[in-house]
């Protein structure tokens, strides 16, 4: 009788649980937005902001509830997040990402939302190349970024390298006739990396080197080179040439770097780390994303004015190009057609989408006031839509809230459009992390390490694993 | 029984039977498409990853026989040696079992950091030698993940070692003193015999939880590298970060027919061993 009891008492808890969940669904009639993109509970600032856009939009639209669900989309998470089904309704993710989430059917085609909205031809080419498949589009950009050479003013100007050319009182980053100060190639890094390791305490520059951080940045290094790293051939087949001599080129250029020690330490440089050196002095430079120069000064209390920001260097002899993602906002497989209508336009009150309105307009405002209260430097955007009136609205607004001296990320903004490059277009986190291992191994062993013979491998595996599938 | 059997079953054979069906298909995410016999395995097997990881994870369970698997002997004899304060060392040696996993391999990570001013480059370099690679240094990598394994969990091996001497019969300890013998010998003669019940049970058990190893690569070196990365930590990035769920859990199958089988093995020599059986 007892066990008897026992088991009715385990099944009866069981089916509660089960009618609960159901009961929670029906309560509510209007139709619930997770919002995966709402800040964590440690950003009050942020929260109040959201809060304030989610009441205005609750107004405006009685029928949707929109749900706070901080959502940081990471590789190690998401796929037991996307198969027990609890992802929020819209999320945040990296640029890279959506061909994979694609084919694995984790998030949904918004084409029709998008069209319905006539959002569809505004959007960026550039960052929705990869939200595309088969014209169909699965997400929309949140912003961009595109890759730059970060400096620490301080050590430059205690190495003697910038100084005020023009006389003002204020440290200038070009000569007196307006010639760069800063390297603008990869030979003039590794010269003025020598000088910062002979003067200062801190090393030249981070490369990062895992997590396929170490691939991401390298694959600009190498385009830099005159590398083409995938391409079509002419049987219309992806072929990758990781081991091309300006790949080599590339590897040998972070080699020679690392046999003369002026590379921050280390072998498996996270995506951290170069925020983390940069912030506490330990390197001088380093290539970062223009969406990214607030971690220093957020992550480590860098002083904000001795950031600078210029185009990636190239080798003197090929064009120079600047990789080129950003962060878009893509939609759970589970969410409705009018789940994915409520979240398009909730971005409106955020401020992220094309529409130009008083409510956008207010959203953008308070976003700046609020990255401005927080002390973070506040620098011009790469937009995600291209339509003219919401470009004007932009351009309206951002300049009353720039905080930086824009003399040092002048040059860099002015030469984005021109060197702008996206991502490559096949299994591009798998050809990172085959690039992480040749890098790795030549910062463990830079005095022995074959680069031709590690590019050969990364080559090889990359083909065969994964290009070699997709010809299928 | 009922409860407890529904219980083993909801918790224990489902997802074991389970893990084993989903080998033997083609995967979409975690879920299963078509049947494909024992492609994934084959797959699995062709990949250098998967004997790299073979071969790590055997160098795991080596140098944790070398370091990870005395030292709680030694530490539990020394501790049984011990007159005074033997509560306090008894607790201290404990203590790193209670600090959680992560927290210890970010701690051993901060240790091992291979920049310059890192603690123990800071004490290399004050004996006059170069900064060393430390944890990046896929020579040193598995054998330093070994010792701040064995810093986390020897403790409590030594708890049980330490009750094991302690209920050794003091009057074979006095036999033996009167019979001359030194330290070395009464640990030869006295200790050790009695300690190798335990000592073989908690071999095994430690090869058994060594080669599932998973959480110190993969936080001590940012995700793990080709010189770290275990079956374990390979079978988490199949499914998790290359969503080949069915990759993953043919991996899991084939690391538990190898300890099954290591286990098997092991009972088989120790009976055919033990004086019982002759």
């Amino acid at each position: 009788m007892k066990k008897f009891l026992c088991v009715l008492f385990s099944l009866s808890v069981f089916a509660c649980t089960l009618i609960g969940f159901t009961g929670c669904k029906e309560k509510n009639e209007k139709i619930q937005i997770e919002l995966g993109m709402w800040p964590e509970a440690n950003l009050t600032q942020d929260i109040a902001m959201y809060k304030y856009w989610e009441s205005q939009f609750e107004e405006a639209y009685p029928q949707y509830d929109i749900i706070a669900a901080p959502y940081t989309y990471n590789l190690q998470a998401f796929v037991s997040d996307a198969a027990s089904g609890v992802l929020p309704t819209v999320f945040q993710t990296w640029m890279t990402e959506p061909p994979s989430l694609i084919e694995n059917g984790y998030i949904r085609d918004i084409t029709d939302q998008l069209e319905q909205l006539g959002w569809l031809d505004k959007l960026d080419e550039g960052l929705a190349a990869n939200l595309t498949v088969n014209n169909r589009v699965y997400g929309v950009p949140r912003d961009g970024y595109a890759m730059g050479l970060m400096i620490n003013k301080k050590i430059f100007e205690e190495i003697g390298i910038f100084y005020d050319s023009d006389g003002d009182g204020v440290t200038d980053i070009v000569d007196e006739e307006g010639n760069p100060l800063y390297p603008t190639t990869f030979q003039e890094i590794y010269e003025v990396s020598q000088i910062v390791c002979e003067y200062t305490e801190a090393k030249g520059i981070a490369i990062l080197s895992s997590n396929q951080n170490g691939g991401w940045q390298f694959s600009n290094i190498a385009w830099n080179f005159g590398a083409v790293l995938q391409e079509k051939n002419a049987n219309g087949k992806w072929v990758s040439h990781l081991n091309s001599q300006a790949c080599i080129d590339a590897l040998e250029w972070i080699q020679m770097m690392k046999n003369e020690d002026l590379i921050a330490p280390g072998v498996t440089l996270p995506y951290s780390d170069w925020y983390k050196l940069i912030g506490t002095r330990a390197v001088a430079m380093c290539f970062a994303g223009s969406d990214a120069i607030s971690m220093p000064v957020t992550n480590y209390n860098f002083n904000k004015d001795d950031l600078v920001l210029v185009p990636m260097p190239g080798d003197g002899v090929h064009q120079a190009y600047s990789l080129s993602g950003g962060t878009p906002f893509v939609f759970s497989k589970d969410a409705t057609d009018e789940q994915v209508l409520g979240a398009l336009r909730f971005l409106e009150y955020m401020g992220r989408s094309p529409v130009v309105s008083d409510v956008a307009r207010a959203a953008i405002e308070r976003g700046h006031q609020t990255a401005q209260s927080k002390g973070m430097p506040i620098v011009p955007t790469i937009k995600p839509w291209k339509s003219h009136d919401y470009l004007a609205m932009i351009e309206e607004i951002e300049p009353q809230y720039i905080n930086v001296n824009m003399e040092y990320y002048q040059e860099f903004f002015d030469t984005i459009d021109q060197m702008r490059r996206v991502e490559e277009p096949n299994y591009c986190q798998k050809m990172y992390e085959e690039l992480d291992r040749a890098i790795q191994a030549v910062l463990e062993n830079p005095a022995t390490a074959n680069p031709t013979a590690l590019l050969n491998t990364a080559n090889n595996n990359f083909t065969n694993k994964y290009l070699n599938e997709l010809n299928k | 029984m009922l409860p407890s059997l529904v219980l083993f079953s909801f918790f224990v054979w489902v997802p074991l039977l389970s893990n084993i069906s989903l080998s033997l298909y083609t995967t979409k995410g975690f879920e299963k498409i078509q049947f494909s016999g024992l492609e994934n395995y084959l797959a699995v097997f062709k990949d250098d990853l998967f004997v790299g990881a073979l071969l790590n994870t055997c160098e795991y369970a080596f140098w944790s026989v070398i370091i990870g698997f005395l030292a709680p002997v030694i530490m539990a004899i020394i501790l049984n040696e011990i007159v005074h304060f033997k509560g306090f060392f008894r607790v201290c040696a404990y203590l790193p079992n209670m600090v959680p996993g992560i927290a210890a391999a970010i701690l051993w990570t901060f240790l091992f950091d291979p920049s310059a001013g890192s603690m123990v480059n800071s004490i290399i370099v004050a004996l006059g030698k170069e900064p060393s690679l430390l944890i990046d240094d896929s020579d040193l990598s598995i054998i330093l993940i070994i010792i701040a394994m064995t810093w986390k969990g020897a403790g409590a091996t030594m708890l049980i070692y330490l009750a094991s001497l302690q209920s050794i019969d003091s009057t074979y300890y006095e036999a033996a003193r009167l019979d001359g013998a030194n330290f070395m010998q009464r640990l030869r003669y006295v200790t050790i015999p009695h300690l190798l019940p335990n000592i073989s049970t908690l071999f095994v058990l430690q090869i058994i939880s060594v080669f599932q190893v998973f959480y110190e690569p993969m936080v001590m070196l940012d995700g793990g590298t080709d010189a770290s990365i275990s079956l374990m930590l390979l079978s988490y990035n199949y499914a998790f970060k290359d969503s080949k769920s069915g990759y993953s859990a043919a991996t899991g199958v084939i690391l538990a027919a190898i300890i099954i089988a290591f286990t098997l093995l092991y009972n088989f020599v120790q009976k055919k061993l033990s004086p019982q059986s002759e």
